[in-house]
């Protein structure tokens, strides 16, 4: 995919238009539906709050490194999914991490839209 | 006469310093910090030999246990860099088992005073968390007086 290996303000974007895109790809979003995506293991060792914790509106610390990882929701930290390129390959990355695959277009919508409303 | 037991003893002084500084190279690339930082520091690369980060390098899909997959520009980027700079002395050099900085002899040999316990500790969470008792490790500065280690 050309996207994946372009990085720059070509892809800026917005959490709605991100939320739009996938939404386009799937059906509506659910952010309940997210949230429980969000908290849920799916048959491996970690979920995503394992590292962004729940809610994810404060840092917090990698599960394995300590390493400090950001806020998540784009409500408390202005730097998230605003970079198409970005977002999509944390996606891919975390996901397999989580799921051992990728995430559908759905699952994505779900996650983002809660992030969304997360305070 | 004297000289015969200076030298060593010179030399024996001056390995801590030595040790001490892993300088992280002025000139590493925008995407060393943006994809190799956001779970782990960034390492210096002079704490691995050029056959360990190759290894890395070209399995980043299974990362220690994690997909940390880049592009295939980026990940040339950063290859290049971290084999220009990576360790050739000897010691820093020598093969660290499963590519862990951690498992590397020297790593192992200068933390054996480091009770089990310690690395346990939530403050610490990890052998790989460097920062944890080295303030200034992303600088690349490992100085035994800058060494403070979480109580808890």
């Amino acid at each position: 995919m050309a996207f994946v290996s372009f990085i720059g303000p070509a892809y800026a974007a917005t959490p709605p238009e991100l939320l739009k895109g996938y939404e386009a790809q799937s059906s509506k979003a659910s952010p309940a539906r997210g949230e429980q995506f969000f908290n849920a293991k799916h048959g491996k060792e970690w979920s995503c709050a394992s590292c962004h914790e729940n809610p994810p509106n404060h840092d917090t610390k990698h599960i394995v490194t300590g390493k400090v990882i950001k806020p998540l929701s784009p409500n408390v930290n202005a730097e998230r999914f605003v970079d198409q390129a970005k977002v999509e390959k944390w996606f891919k990355r975390n996901c397999n991490d989580v799921l051992a695959r990728e995430c559908t277009a759905q699952e994505k919508a779900d996650v983002l839209s809660w992030l969304m409303i997360v305070k | 006469m004297k000289t015969y037991f200076l030298l060593p003893l010179l030399a024996l002084l001056a390995m801590p310093a030595s040790a001490a500084k892993m300088t992280m190279p002025s000139d590493a690339p925008k995407s060393y910090e943006a994809e190799c930082a956001s779970c782990h520091m960034a390492y210096p690369p002079g704490l691995l030999g050029q056959k360990n980060w190759q290894n890395i390098m070209s399995g980043l899909d299974k990362h220690f246990g994690t997909d940390a997959s880049i592009d295939a520009k980026t990940e040339s980027e950063i290859s290049q860099w971290l084999l220009k700079n990576a360790a050739t002395k000897q010691k820093y050099s020598a093969f660290a088992p499963e590519n862990r900085i951690t498992k590397a002899p020297w790593f192992i040999r200068k933390h054996d005073e480091v009770r089990s316990d310690v690395w346990k500790r939530a403050g610490v969470k990890s052998p790989a968390n460097c920062s944890a008792c080295h303030a200034d490790a992303t600088k690349g500065n490992f100085d035994e007086d800058s060494i403070r280690i979480p109580a808890k």
